[in-house]
């Protein structure tokens, strides 16, 4: 129910009221009635403006067709208005935040709304960015009939929308060196019940008949039995460096940083692997690996309220909870290698012994070298200082793979898995 | 380029308001004597001012292009020290017109389109008006009112009550 209505006059009624008023005065001066039939209708319609002011009494209702979308689909967002006095003249403007936006006007754009009368309007709202919104602020404007007083009211109904974000095509996803102990879809390097072959070694008591190999004993003359891999699943950690975003005109790394988020956790979670996240920046986040598609809400939900928060305080890997990075787990990373502290703390996972894998959103990509010479030398310096760092890492054996805007990711992360066949593990 | 150029908003409307001031500018010279053609420099005055208060736009200029188109008709009548003048009150109509079709016109140019009710509201007041001049008149000179302190200061009465109201709207201006 709407009632605290901010009210205008518009600039007609005083002008009409002060010649009206010249009317009247030069009436008595002059003595004739010229002056008075003038001011009459400027006077009469002052006095019916008046007369028929009032603000609207109106029942506003918010409904979204749905709370939860993808980026790039729309939702509906139906308003209904229900007039207990008459309007004459009504309009409704829907403040939008941003990330999403108005594709076409369903409904009229002002009318008139008689008494007891009900007006159902009807907007579609592109998604164009992933993200928790709020929708539902709406303004209310309505006039008198003669246009003499403009009333202006905000009514907030606010409605959550969760815009989850479009997934980057991944067929491909990065191996994990080791495992865990539940079943999974990773072929363990320890041996055991599996069903990929490992190896051959000689009969021990206690082995299963059905393992002994016939062909490979009757060649060596003694007993000899098929050891296995097993399938295991592997440990997860998606590590999102939030310290920074770059942005230009057609995007920010924030946005490529979650996009990339969402499709490895999907496709991680999909081989029965326990999936993490954390999210390093002025404000900590993380969530412990688990699996299943609970899981997988809970990591998408948390990677759309993802957002860059500017803090100075030095933070290190000793604030993130132990449990959230469990030993011999993945740690895939997307970063733009600018910020010390999360560089320390990449490099402290490395030094701890975590299989790390830096995807780099480079910020080069972002910045321009400019015109003067001194500016472009500049540029240069700072490109190979970045030269430097990524050689830092790749001495320890972490793969650091540039993803630039436009690239498929599944390129980036086949160049990583390339890397990380042929790297030697190197502690810190 | 084919096809006709599209008309900025509102301009059909304040067309029409200009077109409506300079007849009214006109009518109380037309037809009269010589030595009357100066009183309408202040009709020339009144639709420059219109003219410029549409154009640019300026809205203050509005209600002195009004005041101006009245006083040069009063002006006129005082000149030639006429009798109650029976066309008082379709000019006070047109005048009324005059300023609302100004005024839709510069909100039509701000993307506010009138509404059929406005339209017929303000149809309506500008014959309204013109009635209540017409029995004004008819009152005036049928009806044997002498004047006097009680008249003079019913009317004074009513100034001040218009006074009041301009007054208290001036705390809630746009």
């Amino acid at each position: 129910m709407t009632g605290a209505w901010v009210t205008t006059v518009s600039n007609r009624l005083p002008a009409y009221l002060a010649l009206g008023g010249a009317g009247l005065l030069a009436g008595l001066v002059l003595g004739r009635p010229e002056p008075v039939v003038l001011a009459a209708p400027l006077l009469l319609a002052a006095a019916a403006g008046l007369a028929l002011a009032g603000p609207p009494d109106l029942e506003v209702r918010v409904r979204l067709d749905r709370e939860r979308a993808l980026e790039g689909e729309e939702v509906e967002l139906e308003v209904t208005i229900r007039a207990r006095r008459r309007v004459a003249w009504l309009d409704l403007e829907i403040a939008l935040p941003p990330g999403l936006a108005e594709v076409r006007r369903a409904g009229d754009g002002a009318a008139a709304l008689r008494a007891g009368t009900t007006r159902t309007v009807r907007r579609r709202l592109a998604c164009r960015r992933w993200g928790g919104r709020l929708v539902g602020q709406l303004t209310l404007r309505a006039r008198d009939q003669l246009g003499f007083f403009s009333y202006r009211e905000q009514v907030r109904h606010p409605l959550p929308l969760r815009v989850y974000p479009r997934a980057e095509a991944v067929r491909r996803l990065l191996p994990p060196a080791e495992t865990q102990a539940f079943a999974g879809n990773e072929v363990s390097r320890r041996k055991g019940d599996g069903i990929e072959f490992a190896d051959i070694r000689p009969f021990v008591a206690g082995d299963r008949v059905r393992r002994i190999n016939w062909r490979a004993s009757a060649r060596r003359g003694e007993l000899q039995v098929n050891e296995m891999r097993p399938e295991r699943n592997s440990d997860v950690v998606v590590f999102l460096d939030t310290f920074t975003d770059l942005a230009d005109p057609t995007g920010t790394s924030l946005e490529m940083t979650v996009r990339a988020a969402a499709a490895l956790v999907d496709g991680y979670l999909r081989r029965r692997d326990r999936v993490g996240l954390v999210g390093f920046g002025g404000t900590l986040r993380w969530l412990r690996p688990a699996m299943g598609e609970r899981q997988l809400y809970r990591l998408i939900d948390a990677l759309i309220d993802t957002q860059v928060v500017l803090s100075y305080a030095w933070k290190g890997l000793e604030v993130i909870p132990r449990r959230t990075l469990p030993p011999e787990s993945l740690v895939v990373a997307f970063t733009p290698l600018l910020d010390e502290r999360s560089l320390g703390a990449l490099l402290d996972l490395r030094g701890r012994g975590y299989d790390l894998t830096v995807i780099e959103l480079s910020p080069l990509a972002f910045v321009r070298p400019g015109r003067r010479e001194t500016e472009r030398l500049a540029y240069r310096l700072w490109a190979m200082e970045r030269d430097a760092l990524r050689g830092r890492f790749l001495s320890l054996g972490v793969p650091v793979v540039t993803w630039r805007r436009g690239e498929p990711l599944d390129g980036v992360l086949a160049v990583a898995s390339r890397f990380r066949r042929g790297a030697r593990r190197v502690r810190a | 380029m084919t096809g006709a150029r599209r008309l900025a908003p509102g301009a059909a409307l304040l067309a029409a308001g200009a077109v409506l001031a300079a007849a009214l500018a006109l009518v109380p010279v037309v037809g009269g004597p010589a030595w009357e053609r100066p009183v309408g420099t202040i009709g020339v005055l009144a639709v420059l001012l219109y003219a410029a208060g549409v154009a640019m736009p300026w809205a203050g200029a509005l209600p002195l292009a009004l005041g101006l188109l009245a006083v040069e008709y009063l002006v006129s009548l005082q000149v030639r020290r006429a009798p109650l003048d029976a066309g008082a009150p379709t000019y006070a109509a047109v005048l009324f017109l005059c300023a609302e079709l100004a005024w839709l016109g510069l909100e039509a140019r701000r993307g506010g389109r009138p509404w059929p009710g406005r339209i017929l509201a303000v149809a309506g007041l500008a014959l309204a008006g013109a009635a209540l001049g017409a029995v004004l008149l008819l009152l005036t000179s049928a009806v044997p009112l002498g004047g006097g302190p009680p008249m003079t200061a019913l009317g004074v009465a009513a100034t001040i009550a218009v006074a009041a109201c301009l007054a208290w709207l001036g705390r809630r201006r746009e």
